[in-house]
């Protein structure tokens, strides 16, 4: 099967928050946890989100191996192995690892995997209005990012 | 249990109209999804519409109707609520006239039509809108121009887009909404951003106009003074279809980009440069926003972009800006019944013989009314009834907002939560969200389209908007329908559709034709586009547009500047809110918490201001407190401050709406507004900053 993951258009995102809100309903979760964020730094706009990381810091720190890469390349944690440590959400270079404090465990985006099963897009993805958000096979996402950055210029 | 149901419908958490996916399991809205077959937003949805759950869901929301007593708001039925309502404004019409009852909305929100088919059949003239201000001037002013609103045609191919004072993609675009035109910029459309801050767009423009805010009349001036001198204007247009245009040349002259550069502050070359552009590049819109409209200059400003498009050949082209053919559907103003209002009726609206063009349109400057109820001149208003509307915060002025309405002998309000409005309030009507209604979304706009909008479920006893006015109207002895649905079925009749027709088809659009005028000419008296106005002229104001300086700015108060040194640039939209709405959802609060004042580095640092920190902001008329951004794409003497804020986490009933409400410090006096519309200026004004002393704390 092939590997999929996530990637934004930086250039292309404008700060509107439609992807963070979707995530959220789409994850039933509320205040705290953001599992796609966009940090606004006018006039760029910075979204910080998972990479699903092909060799990844937060599966590598886990002590109890609750975070595993699926067949997809999707990487998932388990949130009842999860022993609450924090480490993965110190080893992301992203700062995309989350910590729910009500739950008290570490949650972090799973590119939609239930949705991707039913053949329907991200919830971030379905909903961005300027369309910067791309997820598909990882080489074809890279092609994709090149080719948006040529006709940026 | 089992699968959700998916019902089809329309948003309206901003002038809405983008298609929803709502899905229903037990008698509940548990998701919204974007609608991939919506003409309007193709699938995509803003953060505003996919949180309509906590809204609609909110533990705050009220869901039935109250009154206040001595104990606080008490929970009373539907038919003693309207009961009351209907019994204080027949003592009100029987002792002082129906004039004397007030009728007020916020923003656009597909109840106009029912709005003011009451207003009208009660016989009063005093409607209040965000309009004097808001969309509706841009309509009033071109309705005198050019007959019709001439609206972005993002799908006709503009090969350059001019975006004006406006950013469609983060907030409450009117018609077409910002995907449109993402889509026509990303075919390669040239940009040409007009905006005193360094948003997104400025980002991706060819040419980026930083001008002094509250000057964009003088910039168009500016613009058509170059493609009047270097002829690049469409000669035969100008000579068939334009009225007056000599004379508009010879006041075009007095704009020469030097003189335009020292108004606002555009270097003269990106003036020569942009207006070229715009000129030469075919076909080319203009799509203009609200902070054109929030200043003296409304009505001109209208006029003179209007202007633009005509002599340039762009109005009513395809990829220009267009008159849009409806649908065959009753109009709102049909609906409304404005010809039912007497004369002698509408010879009372207050302010009417001042702000002429205000009346045309069927609305009253809030200013007006303020006077009104605190003076009892020329007449007094002593009862009212608000739906969707939060003046408190959202007009100028609102500290004297706040007083008049509080003096009102019986006021009632239609709303979801009890806002610092509503709190003002004797009886208090509970409204259905978007996902609570039957409607016939978007009549009244001016993009083509009209929109399914059906209810997905019921909430509590909340009533949708429609009914709250039809109910309340027959309580009166209003020629209403039976039912919400028998009035759509009103509104669709021309189209041969019933609303349950309607309904399984989603919406309709009407057949777009371009070039009207080569045939029918434009709706105006002289059949031509008027940038001589013969209408204006009768009124007795000048009938040819310009640019008035700012009432309160560097330029015009000089003897303000030692203590007032920076020019606020105040309401700014953010993408998570609409104006005073959504402060009390979490998921919307959580991405902004804080009212938002932007600073220039520089100027933060002479100040001791640093990002985060609590800042006042003060005009010469109060003072209140924001929290500072830095940001160095505004000029350094320019101060950008969020509007719209209170805090519903603040219990008591002002929840807060004085301590970051930015229309503490904007101005209403008569002098400072738009002469025929009455549009006050909401944007411009001077200010100085300080750190608070307690730089953590804003609740003190």
């Amino acid at each position: 099967m092939k590997k999929v993951s996530l990637m934004f258009f930086k250039k292309d995102c404008m700060g509107c928050h439609s992807c963070e809100i979707a995530c959220k309903q789409e994850h039933k979760l509320g205040v705290g946890p953001r599992l796609v964020k966009v940090i606004e730094k006018a006039p760029d706009f910075i979204p910080v989100y998972c990479h699903h990381c092909a060799r990844a810091p937060c599966l590598e720190s886990c002590p109890v191996g609750a975070i595993s890469r699926n067949e997809r390349g999707i990487v998932l944690i388990d949130n009842q192995l999860c022993i609450g440590c924090k480490e993965c959400v110190e080893a992301c270079p992203f700062g995309a690892m989350q910590f729910d404090e009500n739950t008290e465990v570490a949650i972090k985006c799973d590119l939609c995997y239930e949705r991707l099963q039913n053949n329907e897009t991200p919830a971030c993805v379905r909903v961005c209005p300027t369309g910067c958000i791309l997820w598909g096979d990882m080489k074809i996402l890279f092609e994709r990012i090149e080719e948006m950055t040529l006709n940026e210029s | 249990m089992g699968e959700p149901k998916r019902v089809r419908t329309a948003c309206r958490s901003c002038h809405g109209g983008c298609g929803v996916i709502a899905h229903v399991k037990d008698g509940k809205v548990i998701k919204v999804e974007g609608d991939p077959d919506s003409p309007i937003s193709h699938g995509t949805l803003c953060s505003k519409c996919l949180a309509i759950t906590q809204l609609a869901y909110h533990p705050d929301r009220v869901l039935y109707p109250m009154k206040k007593s001595d104990n606080g708001w008490e929970r009373i039925t539907w038919d003693e609520a309207l009961d009351t309502v209907a019994e204080k404004f027949n003592d009100v019409i029987k002792k002082y006239g129906p004039e004397s009852i007030v009728i007020g909305q916020g923003t656009g929100r597909d109840y106009e039509s029912h709005l003011y088919r009451f207003a009208n059949l009660l016989g009063t003239p005093n409607v209040l809108t965000a309009g004097h201000m808001c969309y509706v001037s841009r309509v009033g002013a071109t309705l005198i121009t050019c007959g019709n609103l001439p609206v972005s045609d993002w799908s006709g191919g503009p090969r350059c887009i001019v975006m004006w004072a406006c950013n469609p993609q983060w907030t409450n675009p009117d018609e077409h909404k910002g995907v449109d035109f993402w889509r026509a910029y990303k075919k390669g459309a040239k940009l040409i951003v007009i905006d005193p801050r360094k948003g997104f767009l400025a980002k991706k423009a060819n040419l980026w106009l930083q001008l002094r805010p509250g000057t964009d009349a003088a910039l168009a001036m500016g613009f058509l003074n170059v493609i009047i001198e270097e002829e690049l204007y469409d000669k035969e247009f100008v000579d068939k279809y334009i009225n007056g245009w000599d004379a508009f040349v010879e006041r075009v002259r007095e704009y020469p980009p030097e003189k335009v550069e020292e108004i606002t502050w555009v270097q003269q070359d990106m003036i020569r440069k942009a207006a070229r552009m715009y000129a030469v590049t075919k076909p080319a819109c203009i799509n203009w926003g609200v902070p054109t409209e929030q200043t003296l200059n409304c009505t001109d400003c209208t006029r003179i972009l209007t202007g633009l498009m005509a002599a340039t050949g762009n109005l009513d082209a395809p990829g220009g800006n267009a008159f849009f053919v409806p649908p065959p559907v009753r109009t709102v103003s049909q609906f409304s019944r404005h010809r039912d209002l007497s004369k002698e009726q509408w010879k009372k609206r207050l302010g009417g013989d001042q702000y002429k063009l205000a009346s045309r349109v069927a609305l009253i400057t809030p200013k007006v009314a303020w006077d009104a109820i605190l003076t009892g001149k020329p007449y007094p208003l002593k009862a009212g009834l608000l739906c969707g509307t939060n003046p408190v915060s959202t007009r100028a002025n609102a500290r004297e907002a706040y007083e008049a309405l509080k003096k009102l002998d019986f006021l009632a309000v239609i709303d979801f939560f009890l806002t610092p409005t509503a709190e003002l309030a004797d009886i208090f009507l509970p409204a259905g969200t978007w996902l609570e209604q039957n409607h016939v979304a978007d009549n009244w706009k001016r993009h083509g389209y009209v929109l399914a909008r059906q209810k997905a479920v019921e909430i509590g006893e909340c009533w949708q908007d429609h009914k709250i006015f039809q109910e309340l109207g027959k309580k009166m002895g209003q020629e209403w329908w039976d039912t919400v649905e028998d009035a759509l079925d009103y509104l669709l009749e021309p189209a041969g559709l019933t609303w349950e027709e309607f309904k399984e088809k989603g919406y309709l659009k009407g057949d777009q034709v371009y070039y009207k005028y080569k045939e029918k000419g434009f709706s105006t008296p002289t059949g031509k586009v008027e940038l001589y106005s013969t209408i204006l002229e009768k009124w007795g104001h000048d009938p040819l547009p310009k640019y008035t300086e700012i009432p309160e700015s560097p330029v015009s108060r000089p003897d303000l500047i030692g203590d007032y040194p920076y020019i606020l640039n105040a309401g700014l939209r953010t993408p998570t809110f609409f104006h005073s709405a959504n402060r009390m959802i979490p998921w919307l609060r959580e991405i902004r918490p804080d009212p938002i004042v932007e600073i220039h580095p520089e100027t933060a640092k002479k100040h001791g201001i640093e990002e985060g920190d609590w800042v006042f902001i003060e005009s010469p008329r109060g003072r209140v407190k924001e929290r500072a951004k830095l940001n160095n794409g505004i000029d350094p003497l320019v101060i950008v401050a969020e509007h719209g804020w209170w805090f519903p986490e603040i219990k008591d009933p002002g929840h807060g709406w004085d301590i970051s409400n930015i229309n503490i410090l904007t101005d209403n006096s008569h002098e400072s507004m738009d002469p025929v519309m009455g549009a006050t200026s909401l944007r411009v004004l001077l200010c100085n900053i300080s750190p608070c002393e307690d730089k953590e704390e804003k609740m003190q």
